[in-house]
This record gives structure tokens, sequence and C-alpha cells, in this order.
């Protein structure tokens, strides 16, 4: 060892090595010239200095690597020799090193990577988190986003902007304090050319706390960033690349958002993406153009930058050096106490206040490792699962091919071959084999990733997660490459080493049970691991399957088939509230009317695409008060919504040709509306009050609707709220319209027919997203899917590999005991007996492999809880089913060397060597 | 004067351990002189297998080398015997003396 380390040193010190001989040298010649006088005959008895200095050097490396060559060699000769059995073990280990390079580079995307900015470990993004799974009572309106974290408590990063000036003014952590919001879709008018793109509203400091540099022009500034500033607009490189070209003049050009002329400033830097990590806004604004940009009709300037009950803007802060984030968070979080606190005006709203929560900023904003970052390390575990599998074939491999070549290693020992060179030789085939699966693992990682790119994308155009073969996937290939290769070969090289000579150079005729026993038991071991981990795989995939089956089995309460669905926002394109009704009712006509459309109608948000709208509720009579309302969901619908969706009406009437805007507001509510707000009273007829204060609207119950799934096919059916989107309800008419037509053949073949009827009616309105309800539906179950696919593949991939294992150690065994076998033949044994023989010994192999992944499964799948629906993480039915296929594929696997062993000619095999 | 002769092959490794064993620390040209007097001008050390032995014995680490002044203020790399060296010497001297044991016998029966 302390050898190859000074061998290892020489190379780093090589030219040093060489002056020093050189000097060496030349004091010798010197010496021996003054002492002989002659230094002539001194530089001939030395001979040929260059040659001697190659020599000496020789010694250093000529072994070493001339014989690793001659190792590789021969490892390569061994694995030609042996090409079924090298091909599989090559296969299932670029499976699996594929698999895990692939979603490795998912994992280093969404949970590892830090933001390109400059220390990116010194920022911190701010959160509140309310007490309970409510908004806290001082948020009187909210946009943005919030989501219950695990303990069941709402957690929102949305702030009032009046909040975000007093923070930035009064704290003594941060040395920069910014914020930021979300500016959603916005209409880009460039040269007469009109777009929808993404795009962000930032504050002046914004770029300069960020610590970035604009890749062209300048960045916005705090001066940018006033209500009487000129309007400028900081565009993204990949827009600057793809809009302009990349090219200069695209600076002081003026571009129309939303109607409103921006002078373009500056370019952010290329591998900027914002603070999100899923979002790529495709241009920033300066904060204060929030109001007049986008038309959002609740939120006025008014409101977004005077009130402290709007809460909508996000923000981040660069710690000052030396300060942690746990000190950052007790003087914010009291400074917001205090400051929130004062913004209470009831009792209730003091009791909820919102309570600031800082968290790391290193990689931007949580909600993409919220989402991802559990399916992603369950489907990394599954991973490493799979290239155990396929690493202990290559043992196994290595092991049936260390007993083949015994006699071989005895022989080599005996005339005196080290034991560590014998190892080093074994281990270079072992290491040969993990890279030659490792350069076929990347290419099955490029094609991974982009398949999966593609499945967790589930058709979102605007999916911008970068996972790619970076210098960082390639060198975790590279290591588990070699983990693999180092740790699966040094095993069979120690057991091919650890020879007893004699017994193995005799062996060739008479078998030495004993040792023999031995190596069959280790292999043994493996394949019973192989099982037991595809036991643990295929039963996450059953589960898998089965939930989705469970969710495509659930009843949605109306018909989901041949609906084609699209949205319309007559409202950005300029139409009052009372022309938009008018331009809608017209369009659902002239749907209507299309043929291959049976039914047309519409809606103020498409069904079961996670959306919802919840309101209170005050209903007369029912056991309810104002301080503790009851709420309910809602949605506004277009006449014939019941009829085309087909949800059945239960007792009264739908909407029909009354209930126009200037009649009596009225409701139709579902059952479950009924059974739990209006038990014991007459529903038909019955007034209740929906939302509250200023906004509340009363209306006239007329019909109950059959109960339907609302926002999400895995949430119970909530009481649910239908009014006329002809009529205003809690002051508010419909602004964005969802048309659902029901089509006699494939809803998308109308498409084009849908386009060109918007456009003669209202040509400045563009249509959205035209899709199916089916697709929609899939939509929100594309984890569920995407898991089922992938774990479907992982799980049969298991299988495989396992078969593959036990098909090779059975075929190993039956080939050693071949001699035993025709004895037994000899002797009387029958065919049967012989094949059963074998078989037992596979029944028991995997018997104990399935017990024991039965075991693991029983620990770990409650893990997996929150993926499934409809079904326990100990489901008996999956259990049983995926261990009946584990014992069948593995007898299956075990039949073909078992009927070998069956027709064994005890002639042949008595004669066998 | 009868004309120097070869160092009997497989003993160079046991003649320069030997030597050093003798002298401590010596440089390359010391060693070949050493053995050319001691044996009577018998034994002439090649350079040309000195120098590739040295570095052998440095690779397994038999001997270590350092840079030292010399007598006449001149530079030079001094060998030392390490303790595996010395067992080296040890192993090389038995095997020897078995081989000449061997060869003897052989040759006066």
């Amino acid at each position: 060892m302390k050898e190859l380390w000074r061998r290892i040193q020489w190379i780093f010190h090589r030219a040093e090595f060489d002056r020093e001989l050189e000097d060496e040298m030349r004091d010798h010649l010197e010496r021996k010239a003054e002492e002989t006088g002659d230094a002539q005959k001194a530089h001939r008895d030395f001979g040929n200095i260059t040659l001697l200095k190659e020599k000496s050097r020789g010694m250093w490396t000529w072994t070493f690597m001339e014989q690793l060559a001659k190792d590789a060699r021969y490892a390569f000769r061994t694995m030609t020799a042996n090409k079924l059995f090298t091909a599989l073990a090559i296969v299932s280990l670029a499976l699996g090193i594929g698999a895990n390079a692939a979603i490795y580079s998912f994992l280093d995307a969404i949970l590892l990577r830090a933001l390109p900015v400059k220390h990116p470990e010194q920022l911190a993004i701010f959160y509140w988190r309310s007490g309970t799974k409510d908004e806290p009572g001082v948020v009187h309106d909210h946009s943005g986003s919030a989501h219950l974290d695990d303990t069941g408590v709402l957690v929102s990063p949305d702030y009032p902007y009046r909040a975000y000036e007093f923070l930035r003014e009064n704290n003594q952590v941060f040395s920069s304090l910014f914020s930021y919001a979300n500016a959603g879709q916005l209409n880009l008018i460039i040269d007469g050319q009109a777009e929808l793109k993404e795009g962000q509203y930032v504050s002046g400091n914004y770029f300069s706390g960020l610590g970035l540099a604009p890749a062209a022009g300048r960045f916005i500034s705090p001066e940018d960033d006033n209500a009487g500033a000129a309007p400028i607009v900081d565009i993204s490189y990949s827009f600057w690349q793809r809009r302009f070209g990349g090219r200069l003049n695209a600076l002081d050009k003026t571009i129309l958002i939303n109607g409103k002329p921006f002078t373009i400033a500056g370019v952010s830097p290329p591998e900027f993406f914002g603070l999100r990590p899923q979002s790529a806004p495709a241009f920033f604004l300066p904060v204060r153009f929030a109001a007049s940009v986008v038309l959002n009709p609740y939120m006025d300037e008014k409101k977004l930058f005077a009130s402290e009950h709007a809460y909508w803007i996000e923000m981040a802060g660069r710690l000052r050096p030396g300060v942690t984030l746990a000190r950052a968070q007790a003087e914010l979080s009291a400074r917001f106490q205090q400051w929130v606190s004062s913004t209470g005006s009831t009792e209730q709203e003091r009791k909820t206040l919102p309570k600031l929560w800082l968290q790391k900023g290193r990689s931007g904003m949580d909600a993409l490792r919220r989402e991802y970052s559990k399916p992603l390390y369950t489907l990394m575990i599954m991973v490493v699962l799979i290239l155990a599998i396929a690493c202990a074939n290559l043992a196994n491999l290595l092991l049936a091919r260390g007993a083949a070549r015994r006699s071989e290693m005895a022989v080599r020992l005996s005339l005196g071959a080290g034991r560590l060179r014998i190892s080093r030789q074994l281990l270079t085939e072992s290491g040969l084999l993990s890279l030659v699966g490792g350069v076929l693992g990347i290419l099955v990682a490029a094609a991974g990733i982009r398949s999966l790119t593609l499945l967790l994308a589930n058709g979102e155009p605007n999916f911008t997660l970068h996972a790619e073969l970076d210098w960082r996937v390639l060198g975790f290939t590279l290591a588990v490459t070699l983990a693999a290769g180092f740790l699966f070969g040094i095993a069979p090289a120690i057991q091919a080493t650890k020879l007893d000579l004699t017994p193995s150079l005799k062996e060739a005729r008479a078998g030495s049970a004993i040792t023999k026993r031995r190596r069959i038991g280790a292999m043994h071991v493996l394949v019973i691991g192989q099982i037991a981990i595809s036991l643990v795989l295929v039963t996450a995939a059953g589960l898998f399957v089965r939930t989705l089956v469970n969710l495509y089995s659930v009843n949605v309460g109306f018909n989901r088939d041949k609906l084609l669905v699209f949205s319309l926002d007559a409202w950005k394109a300029g139409y009052s509230d009372q022309a938009r009704i008018n331009f809608y009712a017209e369009l659902r006509r002239r749907f209507a009317l299309l043929p291959g459309v049976v039914n047309a109608t519409l809606s103020g948000m498409p069904l079961l695409a996670d959306w919802t709208s919840r309101t209170d509720v005050i209903i007369p009579g029912a056991h309810n008060s104002e301080d503790k309302p009851l709420s309910t969901a809602r949605i506004r619908v277009g006449p014939a919504f019941f009829e085309t969706l087909q949800i059945p009406i239960r007792a009264g009437r739908a909407f029909d040709e009354r209930d126009t805007a200037g009649a009596p507001k009225r409701a139709v509510v579902n059952e479950i509306f009924v059974k739990d707000y209006l038990a014991g009273l007459s529903p038909i007829g019955r007034h209740f009050t929906l939302g509250s204060k200023e906004t509340a609207t009363d209306l006239e119950i007329i019909g109950i609707a059959g109960n339907s799934r609302y926002s999400s096919l895995k949430r119970d059916i909530s009481p649910l709220v239908y009014t006329s989107c002809l009529q205003a309800v809690q002051n508010r008419t419909l602004q964005e319209a969802y048309f659902e037509l029901r089509t006699a053949g494939n809803p998308l073949a109308l498409a084009n027919t849908v386009r060109r009827v918007v456009h003669d009616l209202g040509p400045r309105v563009p249509i959205a997203d035209i899709t199916t309800e089916s697709k929609i539906i899939d939509g929100t179950i594309a984890h569920e899917r995407t898991f089922a696919d992938l774990c479907g593949c992982f799980g049969a991939l298991a299988l495989l590999m396992a078969c593959v294992g036990l098909y090779a150690t059975q075929a190993y065994a039956v080939a050693r005991r071949t001699n035993e076998i025709g004895i037994r033949m000899a002797l009387g044994a029958e065919r049967g007996r012989v094949l059963w023989m074998v078989l037992r010994e596979v029944l028991m192999l995997s018997g104990i492999g399935v017990l024991i992944g039965l075991v693991i499964v029983w620990q770990t799948t409650t893990v997996l809880r929150s993926f499934l629906f409809g079904l326990k993480p100990h489901d008996p039915a999956t259990l049983v089913i995926a261990a009946g296929i584990l014992i069948i594929c593995a007898v299956l696997a075990a039949y073909a060397p078992a009927r070998r062993a069956s027709r064994i000619d005890p002639m042949v095999a008595l004669r066998y060597e | 004067m009868e004309a120097a002769s070869d160092i009997p092959p497989g003993t160079l490794y046991l003649l320069v351990l030997k030597t050093l064993a003798r002298l401590g620390a010596m440089h390359g040209y010391g060693i070949a002189q050493y053995i050319q007097q001691t044996s009577g001008d018998v034994l002439q050390v090649e350079e040309g297998s000195l120098y590739p032995a040295l570095q052998r014995m440095l690779i397994k680490g038999w001997v270590i080398a350092e840079w030292r002044q010399s007598e006449n203020n001149r530079r030079a790399r001094y060998y030392t015997l390490t303790p595996k060296g010395r067992k080296q010497m040890a192993r090389e001297l038995h095997k020897f003396q078995r081989g000449t044991a061997a060869i003897t016998r052989v040759v006066e029966a």
C-alpha cells in the first residue's frame, strides 16, 4: 500500500525527480573523473546517461502501468468470452446507474442547487404562519399563494406593502431587504405583435440586493420604483435572445405592457430566473407600477400601497455578515408582531395574528421543493435499490466466474502470484464492467431526464425546471459507478484468492463440497436480498397503480367524457361588465348551435382543476351565528350548465331564462349543502346570505343538484352553492369565463371552429388553453400518474433483474452439480424428483426473500401514505399479489435450469468435467 | 590483474544493502567504490544497473535518500537503510547463503 502511495507521489513530483537524478549522476561522474583523472573514460564507463535515466524512471512506472493495461486486456477477453452474462450485468448496471443519475439530476436541480446570485447563503425569505388552517383575520385581501404545512397551519409569503416599508426601515439585521410579486401573464405588444408573457414586479433594490449584474443595459433602481418615475422594464436574457436576437438595440425600445408604454432598460443575467425555481419571468417591472399595469379591479393603487390588510407582496433580504437566521428571525418577528397587532381592529383579528417566519433563501422559494422533495427522495431510494439489485447481479457474476476459475487461481497462486496482484486483476474486471455500465448509464440518464421532464411537466407550457447532465451529475454517476465496481468486486476478489491450494488443485476432479457450499451460500444471500428488494419495489408499484385506479374510478358526479373546455377573458380585452355578460351569453348561444356540439355552457372556473372559491354563508334558521359563519364552496355557472355537465337536479329547477341580470338573485345548492346546513328545513324557496359585510348577497334557493366533485378527486364533496353567472353576486360580475361544450365526437376536433366563432364575435379576445375535461382531471393527478408510471417501470425492472440473478445462480448451481445429479439419476432418481429438487431450492430462496421483503414493506410503506388514495399502505391485496408475482417469476426464472438438470444424461454427467 | 568480474545475478541488492549497513549513509558513487574495493576489485558495479537498483529499493521502502553536503563541500544524494531494508537484507543474505551452499555442494560433490 505504501508502495502505491510512493508511486502516486512520484507521479506528482516527476520534474523534481528527474532533476535530482540528473544531479546525482553528474556528481557521480565528477567524482569518478577526479579520482581517475580521466573525464572521458568516466563518461565511457558510465555509458548512455539518457538510457540510464530512462531505466531508473522506468523502475517507478513500468510495472504498474503495464500491469494495469495487461489486467484490462485480460478482463476484456474474459468479458467477451462470457457474452450473455456480461451483457446482462452491463445492461442492468447501465439501467441502475442511469436511473440514479437521472433522478439525482432532478434532486440537484430542485433541492440542492443554489440561486445564481452573490452569496446565496446570506439570503432569507419571508413567510408568515397563521395559528390555524385559516387565514388570519387581519388579512382582508390576499393575492398570492398559501399552503398548509405538515402541521396543518396556513403558511404564505405575501405581506402588505406597508409591512414591507416598515420592516425595511426598522431592522438592523439585513443589509438589504427587497420585495417582489408575481405579475402573472401580461399582454406584451412589441412592434405591433401581441403575446402573453409571465412578468414579475420587483422593488428598486431587488437586483442590487441579490448582487446581480445586468447582462446588458441597467437594472431597475430605487429611483425607478417611484410613483412619478418614467416607466422602465428589464427583460430576461432568454426573452432578449428569443424576441430580439440578443441585439443591443432592444435597449431603449418602448413596448406596451397591458396597453401601457415601458422602455426596456436592461437585461437580466442568463442563469437567473427569479427566486422561484419553477418560474421564468420574461420581464421585470418596478413594484410601483403594479396598480397601473394589472387591471385588478379589486386591488387599486390605494389598496396595494396604503392598505394594512391587503397581503400581496413577497419579501427577501440579505443578512448582514455575521448575523444568523435565528437572530434575524428573533428581531424581525418582534418587529412584525408590533406592526401587525396595531392593524387588528376586532377581538377576533387580534387573536389570530400572522407570525413572521424566516426561511433560508439559498435555493430560492420552496414551492417546488415542497411539491417534489418527498416524491423525489422516494424515487431516489427506489433507484438506489434498483442499483443494489444490479450490483448484486454483478457480484453474482463475479462469484460464479471466480468459482469457475478456481483451478486457474490455484495454479497462479502456487506459482507465486501475489494475492494482491490477483485481487487487483479481479477488481480491474469488475471496474471495467461497471465503467462500461456507467458510460451506457449516462446515455440512459440523458434519455431518462428527457422523459422525466416531460412526465413532470405534464403538458404545462411554462414548466421551466432545468435538470441537466452537468458536471455534478456526471461526478455523481462516476462516484456511483466506481463504488459499485469496487464494493461488489472486492468480496468476490477476496473469496477468489482465499484458496486452500491443495484441495483446489485437486478439486477439478473430486469437488470439495465445503468451499463450494460457502460460495453458493454467498450467492444465495445475494439472491434473497434481490428478491426482498424486488418485493418492496413491486409492492410500491402496486400501491401506486391501485391508487391511480382508485382515482380513475372516483364517481365525479357528472359526465367527464367528450367535454371541450377553454377559457376567455373579455375583461382583459376591455369589455365592461354588461358588455362582457352579453358577449359570453351570445358566444354560448353560437357554440350550442355548432354542428357536433350537443350542449354548451360556461362557468367561472374549471371543474376538478384544483381550483376553489370559498365564501361564508349565513342561513337564517340554521344553527349558526355571525361570529362563527358556515362556509361553502361556490361556482358561477351559465345557462344549461347542469344539462351540459349532466348533473341531475334532485328538486326544484336549474337556472333558466328567468334568471337574468335584473331578476332576483337565486342559487342552486348541492345535496350535501342541504344535508349539512339545512337539516330539517325545507330548502326550496329559502333565503340565505352569501359572503359577509359590504359584499353580502341575499340568495333564494331554487333547486337542489346532485352531488358532484368540485375541485379535486381526492377531496370529499363539500357544500356547494351555484349562482348564475349572468347575475352579479357579491358585487362582482363574471370576469374570466370557462366554456364547456358537450360534443358528439372527439372534442378537440372542434378547436378551430371554436377559435373562429370567438374571433368573429370578439377579435380582440384571446382564447386560452383549449383542452378537455378529462385532460384537466388528468392534470390534477399528474403526480399519481407519474408515480404509477415510474414505479411500474422500476418494479418491473427490479423483478427482471432479480429473475436474471436467480436464473444465473440456479444455472450455475446446476452446472456445478451435474456430477452429483448424474449420480442420483444413475442410482434411480426420477426426472420429476430432480426437477423438484432444484425448484424446491428456488421456492425456499424466494420464500425467505419474500418474508424479509414483507417485513421491510411493513416497516417502510407508511411513508408513502400521503401519495396513496383509497387504500392503506399495508393494503393486503397488494401485498399478496406482489408476493405471488415474485414467487411465480422466481419459479419461471429457475424453470429452465431445473429442466436442464432433469434432462441430464447420467452417462454424460458422470464423465462431465 | 585479473579482469573484473560481473556481479552474480540477484546479489546486487544484497551487496548494496550490506554496504549501506556497514557504511551508514552513502552516495551512489561511494557504494560502487566500496563494493569494488572490498571485493578486491573483483566485483565491478555497473552504474547502469546501480541506479535503477537504487530506485527500485526506494520504491520498496528499503532505503531512503536525502541530499547532504559531502566531504569536499559537494552536494550528493545519500542513501540510508530503513528497518524494512534491514529485514530485507537478512532475507537476501539467507537466500544467498542457501544458494551458495547448494552450489558448493553440487560443485564439490
